[in-house]
């Protein structure tokens, strides 16, 4: 298990990329090797902590009797401690200082028009929030963003991950090719489909009259159902990408003896999907849904270079509208919401890791976990063999 | 392998596939074509699909007018520097978060996930003041440093599914022979992870080629600015210089799509056994 | 393998310490050259370029003094001014706008230039405006305008001769009748281009208080005389009927969301015939490939009922942080960019209403485009300039909130007497607040 084992370290490392180590192995460094080596047994964790795709829990983990160890003995706490130092240091001096410190500005007055008086305001700011009309609106907008641009880019990323592990000819250059929205930036993005879906003079319109499928140009940006569904599908273009990666990626990793046993069992298509495929990469999918959630909702920027949260506030999601706070200079107000953000997210992504954890421990996991665990060394090699 | 196929299965997998396509190429070819029409004929009614002469105008004029040079070259060192810095000090943090079991574990997973939750905007001034005190503002060094802190969150998360895949006898093997553990990480593991580490590197490299804010805030010169900020530059408050836009549009995704085209069955085996057990 | 990762990782660390360069330095070099750091916001790449060629001038006036030009996207700028403002260093020289002026000296970021701008030769060859504008309430000097934006109607001539009219319309009603009469939707064709989009809220307002001239207070174009708001004003109803029954009957359906973008090039592809804007337009226009000059020209500001119309003044121009530590180099440079061939060269090359008197002699303005803008000047009792309350600390906030409303009306989920009623008390509250 690659649980706390007591695990004598070699050496106690410096600085990673700082120090020197020698090239050459010392033999009187090496001491314990740990005892149980065997695939199964490192399997046995893979399965049940990294497997469900559990982050945060995976430290107090219900299921799995795991053999838990004294934690941090000397020489490995140093180990963890020095590889842990660089990123630790990176992301605490340049993300987690700012943060910090930026965030108090959501308790005081502070606004960009007058910061003579930036005096500490409690809460003040986070009641107007509740309290602004708009919020509700906002709200709901985020709802529908989140949700109409996860499922659709869920779906048609399955779908083409599910077709692509058929091998074809030109595969790669397929993959190349669809794969490329992942490499535009947002806002070039946000750019470039507002004027296809300029409704005079945009390519969009143009060629669904040419298709015969309308008659007059749909004002797309300039009503707000149209719109909401132009920016939604400029989302949907831009992230089954992301899907379609990931997927294709874990499915690469169903080893093929499940599918052909299924197979002679009798099993038809949908049933090996619902009941082979699906468990089998259910920790990505959980896992691939949370980072994209997260990143959707705080994904302003196709929207804003779209309509700006028009027409009149109509496709405001939160963090279009903390821009447009941000813009009238009340940088107290705009935090709190980012703050809000954050918050909402944080509880999301608890439920959605205890969720998905919870399912995978009563239903499915077992089997899949077995097969995996049987499957796990030949596939390292097979995959390539398969992709490359 | 995964079965047999019936002809409509077939069809349906073929049809849907090339319509695919069809949707995803088409803004970029779409932008492609806009970029060689000549600037006054890009809005000319009604469309055409195709440019009624080539003119590489636009090109010549990024390079004439605009550094367009200078900001490549920006990008591509910020970049590169910036996502091969973070991979290696990724490599570190997700190899122990993959190996060890410590009991701020899923405090540190949870730091991490918590680091993409944040709207830049709200550290973007205690950022700027702390970078002015450091004096690397307007400082590709300085961006680099940023940018480094930015990627490292994902990129462990994503390194350390791929640790928990290899199995433990590699390097403890390595380790009875004598290694250190920094020594067995590089010289045994690393090799197994190539397609892993690729795969890490381009996202990171994608991520910052792409990102605007951080570089429009701590750069200010001319010589030092990247690619998105030129490109934002475009957009002025009356007019969008539509021509040249497309054509650093062009330019802007080339790279990325080189990246891709040469890298696409690496980030997609790399992330066969990484990225996702998170 | 491990040496080469090492090698490779030192390599980059080493590699980008050495291109990293200098940093902000804001000192005074050993041989005394001083750097001026100097910032515009409404950026774009031709006034750039502009602004280059008179720095090179400048520099070459005074050997001492560099001047490094930040020219962030305009998007961003304004946020990255107010961080570098509010750090207090690397920033001398920059744009201040009317709108950031008010704020941004509160904040006490800009240093009042009016001591080292007494006896200044400059001032005299400034027109009124430009004085007026220089100076805030209190007699302090942030910034000297580098130009006015003003509206005028800017429309095809062709078009309007065609469809049977002998002149471009005066007023709005004109304006109705005639792109109405031009609109023609099958054909792609349009009347105006109406902004429902970003800063729809600036040309509503110009409808109403061309509405509302007569009584209109000058030093604060959303009071009347009797210190209500113009919102309240019956003609301001008349005004936004008439204005919403244009968007209705010869707009494009799809300039609910047309900004400043669409709309510039709504009127320079040739599909819609009327266009209310800067004159920034101008030089836009004269790259049109669609239309040529021949096509189009411009007008005078549409008038109310009254036969009056009210200029809304926007302006901008250059301002010294009050962190600088080169306050006498700054000012020179500002002082530079209002004099002279240099404020010529910017005015006329960006197509802004130009700040030096002499312009009025200039014959480059008495022609073609220019012509209507020198009209307007010339009788300041029907085109009544009138100073906007843009310097308020809620004008952003005013620009969202009226936006949106405009928009609400559009889709029909407002009525104009809401929008008025709500814009009436937004105001009147506003003040009372004040």
């Amino acid at each position: 298990m690659k649980e706390p084992v007591a695990f004598p370290s070699a050496r106690p490392e410096g600085e990673p990329g700082g120090t020197p180590t020698p090239t050459t192995c010392s033999t009187d460094a090496a001491v314990g090797a740990r005892p149980d080596v065997g695939p199964d047994a490192g399997t046995g964790l893979r399965a049940g902590a990294g497997g469900r795709g559990s982050t945060a829990a995976s430290t107090s983990a219900p299921t799995a009797p795991r053999p838990r160890r004294p934690v941090f003995t000397g020489r490995q706490g140093l180990t963890v401690a020095a590889f842990m130092a660089p990123a630790a240091l990176f992301v605490a001096v340049f993300i987690y200082y700012p943060m910090i410190a930026g965030s108090q500005m959501a308790f005081r007055n502070w606004n960009l028009n007058d910061l003579t008086d930036t005096s500490w305001v409690g809460l003040k700011n986070f009641r107007e929030i509740f309290t602004d009309p708009v919020f509700g609106t906002v709200l709901s907008n985020t709802g529908i963003w989140v949700v109409g641009s996860i499922v659709p880019q869920f779906v048609i990323g399955f779908a083409i991950a599910l077709w692509l592990r058929r091998r074809f000819r030109f595969r790669g250059l397929y993959q190349a090719l669809i794969f490329f929205p992942w490499a535009i930036s947002g806002f070039l993005i946000g750019i470039l489909f507002r004027w296809m879906f300029n409704s005079e003079f945009g390519v969009v319109n143009d060629l669904l009259e040419k298709a015969g499928l309308i008659n007059e140009p749909i004002p797309w940006l300039a009503d707000p159902k149209t719109a909401m569904v132009a920016v939604l599908i400029a989302n949907i273009w831009y992230g089954v990408t992301f899907f379609a990666i990931m997927i294709l990626a874990a499915l690469q990793s169903i080893p093929d003896e499940i599918y052909e046993a299924a197979e002679i069992d009798g099993a038809g298509k949908v049933r090996t999907l619902f009941q082979i495929t699906i468990p089998s990469i259910r920790g990505t999918l959980s896992l691939t849904v949370l980072l994209r959630v997260i990143w959707i909702f705080n994904f302003p920027d196709l929207i804003f270079a779209m309509t700006g949260g028009g027409p009149s506030n109509e496709t405001h999601i939160v963090t279009t509208w903390m821009i447009t706070v941000t813009q009238q200079g009340d940088y107290g107000r705009a935090s709190a919401i980012g703050l809000i953000v954050v918050a909402m997210l944080l509880v999301f992504s608890v439920f959605h890791l205890t969720a998905t954890r919870e399912k995978s421990a009563t239903g499915g996991r077992p089997t899949t976990g077995g097969k995996r665990a049987t499957g796990r060394n030949p596939r390292t090699r097979k995959t390539k063999g398969t992709v490359s | 392998m995964i079965g047999k196929e019936s002809a409509a299965g077939r069809t349906v997998r073929i049809l849907f596939l090339s319509l695919w396509l069809a949707v995803t190429v088409f803004p970029l070819y779409w932008i492609t074509v806009t970029s060689f029409k000549s600037p006054g004929t890009i809005f000319s009614f009604p469309i055409s699909y195709w440019p009624t002469h080539f003119s590489l105008e636009n090109y010549t004029g990024l390079f004439r007018e605009a550094k367009f040079g200078v900001y490549l070259t920006n990008s591509l060192i910020i970049a590169t520097a910036a996502g091969t810095v973070a991979t290696a000090i990724s490599m570190l943090s997700a190899y122990v978060l993959a190996r060890f079991e410590f009991r701020s574990k899923g405090a540190v997973l949870m730091a991490a996930l918590v680091t993409q939750m944040i709207p830049s905007f709200i550290a973007l001034g205690p950022l700027y003041m702390m970078m002015t005190e450091l004096n690397l503002v307007d400082s590709r060094f300085g961006l680099t440093l940023v940018y480094i802190a930015v990627c490292i969150p994902f990129c462990t998360v994503m390194l350390r599914g791929f640790f928990e895949n290899i199995p433990d006898a590699l390097e403890e093997a390595a380790m009875i022979d004598g290694c250190s553990r920094l020594g067995a990480l590089f010289r045994v593991l690393l090799p197994v992870m190539r397609p892993g580490i690729v795969a890490a590197f381009i996202f990171n490299f994608v991520n910052c080629w792409n990102e605007l804010f951080l570089s429009v805030t701590l750069m200010n010169g001319d010589a030092r600015k990247t690619v998105p900020t030129a490109l934002n530059g475009f957009i002025s408050s009356f007019n969008i210089d539509w021509g040249s836009m497309s054509a650093a549009a062009v330019l802007t995704i080339a790279p990325t799509m080189i990246l891709f085209a040469f890298a696409s069955r690496h980030i997609v085996q790399g992330l066969t056994s990484g990225a996702v057990k998170g | 393998m491990l040496s080469r990762r090492r090698t490779a990782t030192a390599l980059c660390l080493a590699a980008a310490l050495v291109l990293s360069g200098c940093a902000v330095g804001g000192g005074a070099a050993a041989d005394g050259t001083v750097t001026l750091h100097m910032v515009e916001s409404l950026t774009n790449p031709t006034r750039t370029a502009v602004l280059k060629d008179l720095i090179g001038e400048f520099e070459k006036q005074n050997p001492k003094i560099k001047v490094d030009l930040i020219s962030p996207p305009t998007d961003q700028a304004d946020q990255k001014i107010q961080q570098m403002l509010q750090s207090g260093s690397g920033i001398d020289t920059l744009e201040v706008r009317d709108i950031t002026s008010g704020p941004w000296s509160t904040n006490h970021w800009l240093y009042d230039m009016s001591k080292d701008l007494k006896g200044w030769a400059g001032w005299d060859e400034l027109t009124d405006n430009t004085v007026k504008y220089a100076k805030d309430a209190k007699g302090r000097t942030y910034y000297i305008p580098y130009g006015f934006y003003g509206l005028s109607l800017f429309y095809r001539s062709d078009l309007v001769t065609g469809a049977g009219f002998k002149n471009p319309p005066a007023s709005w009603d004109d304006l109705l009748e005639q792109a109405t009469a031009i609109q023609n939707p099958g054909k792609r064709q349009y009347g105006y281009a109406f902004r429902g989009g970003t800063n729809a809220n600036s040309n509503a307002v110009a409808v109403i208080e061309a509405y509302v001239a007569d009584k209109i207070d000058r030093d604060n174009g959303f009071k009347l005389t009797d210190g209500r708001t113009i919102f309240s004003a019956p003609e301001a109803l008349t005004a936004l009927k008439t204005y919403f029954a244009l968007f209705k009957k010869a707009s494009p359906p799809s300039s609910v969301a047309w900004g400043y973008p669409e709309m510039v090039e709504g009127f320079s592809n040739g599909s819609t015939a009327f266009l209310l804007q800067d004159p920034e337009v101008i030089a836009t226009l004269g790259e049109s490939k669609a239309i040529s000059q021949q096509q189009w020209t411009t007008a005078p500001l549409l008038t109310g009922p009254s036969g009056k119309a009210v200029q809304p003044v926007a302006t901008a121009g250059w301002g010294i942080a009050a962190g600088s530590k080169h306050k006498a180099e700054a000012t020179k440079l500002v002082k530079f960019l209002a004099e002279g061939d240099a404020a010529t060269t910017f005015d006329k090359k960006n197509s802004l209403v130009p700040i030096l008197k002499s312009a009025a002699d200039d014959t480059y303005y008495k022609t073609g485009a220019w012509a209507s803008y020198v009209k307007m000047t010339e009788n300041p009792d029907a085109y009544i300039t009138v100073t906007q309350p843009r310097d308020s600390s809620w004008w952003t906030e005013w620009i969202q909130k009226s936006d949106a409303d405009i928009q609400k009306v559009l889709l029909g989920k407002m009525t104009p007497e809401q929008l008025l009623t709500g814009w009436d008390s937004y105001w009147t509250a506003k003040w009372k607040s004040q």
